[in-house]
């Protein structure tokens, strides 16, 4: 009885067949020459995986390069010409069963390029992605960032070369990290988070003053500010928890001003309101 | 006899099926194995040239009967891929391709620099070389699109399982690339049935040894609640069934409750991290500690019956427990073995789940019914335990055939007060 049941064993393991059910890879990319374009509506859209953006090189209105998920996803590279309209990124597929958050394999990656002659209404929608987002140097005359569960690092290292008549700015359970908000050159800031850490950094060269409404449910709000900017604060906080660094509360008691406010150079006007979290600023050197 | 040799191989045979077959029903070719070590051979074998599979540049015949593929839209190029792949599933010297206002060609194809092409290209199997005009969509399959210095595609440009390479070429649309799916497949873990049930069964052992170890240690240091929850079960099943099946439902509500009721208090707030940290213990111990007293209730009532069909046996909270959790997780060691077999490995873990967590129910509902075995009221236990001494357990049989032949002939019905019981 043991020798056929040693054999038995023995032909099973023998038997590599392969059992697991693999993800569907694939590869895309979408391109476009700049012809010209002066201006265009742009949409990220990304479902789930990692994703960089970052200026394209001289000549390409837009690139975008892929590695998703077939089974899952779709990539989506749609250009109007007459509207001008482009969406990039990837859609969930109808019965795809969602989108995969881990992967054992390959994970989904885009890099997408957007290119630095025309000026560009931005929008960004991400789920559950991971994001590493260089705005910098990108003619942005809007921005909008709508961010589910991610990771999500926005920078502008250069200055955006137009005025952006606003930023707004959508965190879910995230956390958001955006430098140098100064470069952007939006004289607007609006943000509404949900749950997590997000840090709003002020650094960079600031073409006017910056009014920001911020409105947090759960989690911490921190606003480095560089240290010659005048800061007016204006705090709505329920149980929550506030570190002024050197703000000094006015009579009303929700506002709090840095000395030298109304004679600063770069003036920053927040409003706050929040329940449950903290609201520190820190100033940057 | 060689009848009755080959009934006792039998086991072994189904056995050596059950491993090998799923095995060969799951992989997707049986001769990729065989596929593999071919391509290594030809990768490594001399004189082997990977272009000498291109085909010979030809043009691609249309006909009336010829399947029509359209190069107007390229932005759906999974479906265009689909219809192309489709199309040249031909044996060779019969692919016959209609292309609306364009021309297919097979194998390498050029635009020389003083030539300008109307319509679309489509380009299979071979290189596409422009250095002159094109103006339609260019779309190669199995082959790459190499835009020279001059070269104008008044379109889009698309590459199927190739690469396009910018070599000063303008194109006025977009330029897109599409890997083929088989090349890109993630590097999937190889695993068979053995690996599969050894590694279930690793994870069910666990399981088994650690809610035997947390059982033992219940046994050890809190025996007596432990059995006031095991006699609830017994006792009062269906009650504890719908209360564990309520307090499921209220758990999250009665949690939201209590740190909304200390925030309101102000005061309270200072007390939420704690409330929060003993509410999940309190949970975990419900859980656990209930399906535990199942087990042990599970375990008592066989170890009972056995005892009475006359193997002498020691009756303690040990084997119960042993004995329980034996039972609790044959559904769970049954999925482990078969869980692979298609279907029904599917309905054995569904099964396994739905027992699981019915008798967990029971098991929650028993330990919230006894307030964690403080609190004897659901347990069956009408007389005080200090009164059922050796001398009134042998005087006074409650069920059974001694009962049955007490000289009043009255056998007291399950869960009634014996009549002559202390009030």
């Amino acid at each position: 009885m043991i020798r056929p049941l040693g054999i038995a064993v023995l032909v099973a393991l023998a038997s590599t067949a392969t059992a697991a059910h693999a993800q569907t890879l694939r590869e895309y990319s979408s391109t476009r020459q700049d012809h010209g374009e002066s201006r265009l509506a742009t949409t990220i859209q990304y479902t789930g995986g990692t994703l960089e953006l970052m200026p394209a090189p001289a000549g390409i209105l837009y690139a975008l390069r892929l590695t998703y998920d077939a089974d899952r996803v779709a990539p989506v590279a749609r250009f109007d010409a007459g509207t001008p309209r482009l969406t990039l990124g990837t859609e969930a597929l109808r019965q795809s069963g969602g989108v995969r958050v881990s992967h054992r394999g390959t994970p989904p990656a885009a890099t997408i390029g957007l290119g630095t002659r025309a000026d560009l209404d931005l929008d960004i929608e991400l789920g559950a992605a991971e994001a590493n987002l260089e705005l910098g140097g990108i003619r942005i005359s809007r921005l909008s960032l709508q961010t589910g569960a991610s990771k999500t690092v926005v920078r502008f290292s250069e200055a955006n070369p137009i005025r952006c008549s606003e930023a707004e700015l959508s965190a879910g359970a995230v956390e958001l990290l955006v430098v140098g908000l100064g470069y952007s050159r939006c004289g607007e800031v609006d943000f509404t988070g949900g749950v997590g850490k997000v840090t709003l950094d002020f650094g960079g060269r600031w073409s006017g003053p910056i009014h920001l409404d911020a409105n947090m449910a759960m989690g911490e709000l921190v606003l480095r500010v560089p240290r010659q900017a005048g800061v007016k604060l204006e705090l709505d906080k329920f149980l929550a928890s506030f570190a002024p660094a050197g703000l000094v509360r006015s009579a009303d008691g929700r506002t709090w001003m840095s000395g030298g406010f109304a004679g600063a150079g770069q003036q920053l006007v927040v409003e706050v309101e929040t329940a449950f979290g903290g609201v520190t600023v820190e100033w940057i050197e | 006899m060689s009848t009755f040799r080959t009934l006792r191989h039998a086991p072994v045979i189904a056995l050596i099926a059950l491993l090998v077959l799923p095995a060969i029903a799951r992989a997707d070719e049986p001769s990729d194995v065989l596929r593999d070590v071919w391509t290594r051979i030809q990768q490594i074998a001399p004189g082997q040239d990977p272009q000498a599979a291109k085909p010979r540049p030809q043009a691609v015949p249309s006909g009336a009967d010829a399947p029509t593929i359209a190069l107007r839209d390229l932005s759906h190029p999974i479906s265009l891929e689909k219809s192309i792949r489709a199309a040249v599933a031909t044996p060779a010297g019969q692919l016959r391709l209609t292309i609306p206002d364009g021309q297919a060609r097979l194998g390498d194809f050029s635009i020389g620099s003083d030539q300008t092409m109307k319509g679309d290209l489509l380009v299979l199997k071979g290189t596409a070389d422009v250095y002159g005009r094109l103006e339609g969509n260019l779309v190669s399959w199995n082959g790459d699109i190499v835009l020279h210095s001059g070269a104008v595609v008044a379109g889009d440009v698309l590459a199927l399982d190739g690469q396009v390479r910018l070599e000063g070429g303008e194109v006025t649309g977009e330029v897109r690339t599409m890997s083929s799916p088989a090349a890109e497949q993630a590097p999937a873990v190889a695993r068979s049935p053995l690996s599969q049930i050894v590694r279930s069964l690793a994870g069910t052992t666990g399981v088994f040894l650690t809610l035997m170890l947390a059982g033992f240690g219940l046994v050890l240091f809190g025996k007596s609640p432990l059995e006031v929850t095991s006699d609830t079960v017994r006792s009062s099943f269906s009650r504890a069934f719908i209360v564990g099946l309520l307090g499921q439902i209220l758990v999250l509500p009665t949690f939201g409750m209590l740190v909304v009721g200390l925030i309101l208090t102000v005061a309270g707030i200072l007390l939420i991290p704690f409330v929060v940290i003993v509410f999940a213990l309190l949970l975990i111990a419900g859980v656990v500690g209930g399906a535990l007293a199942v087990a042990h209730a599970m375990g008592e009532s066989i170890t009972r019956r056995q005892m009475a069909q006359g193997r002498a046996l020691s009756p303690n909270s040990y084997r119960y427990l042993l004995v329980g959790l034996a039972c609790l997780f044959a559904p769970w060691v049954v999925w482990t073995l078969f869980g692979w077999v298609p279907v029904a490995g599917e309905l054995m873990l569904g099964a396994a789940i739905l027992i699981s967590w019915l008798l967990a129910s029971v098991g929650f509902g028993a330990a919230l019914l006894s307030r964690g075995g403080l609190k004897e009221q659901f347990a069956g236990r009408f007389i005080p335990p200090e009164m059922l001494t050796d001398e009134f357990l042998w005087a006074t049989p409650r069920y059974g055939v001694p009962a049955a032949k007490r000289p009043d002939g009255s056998t007291p019905r399950s869960g009634t007060r014996p009549p002559d019981g202390p009030r």
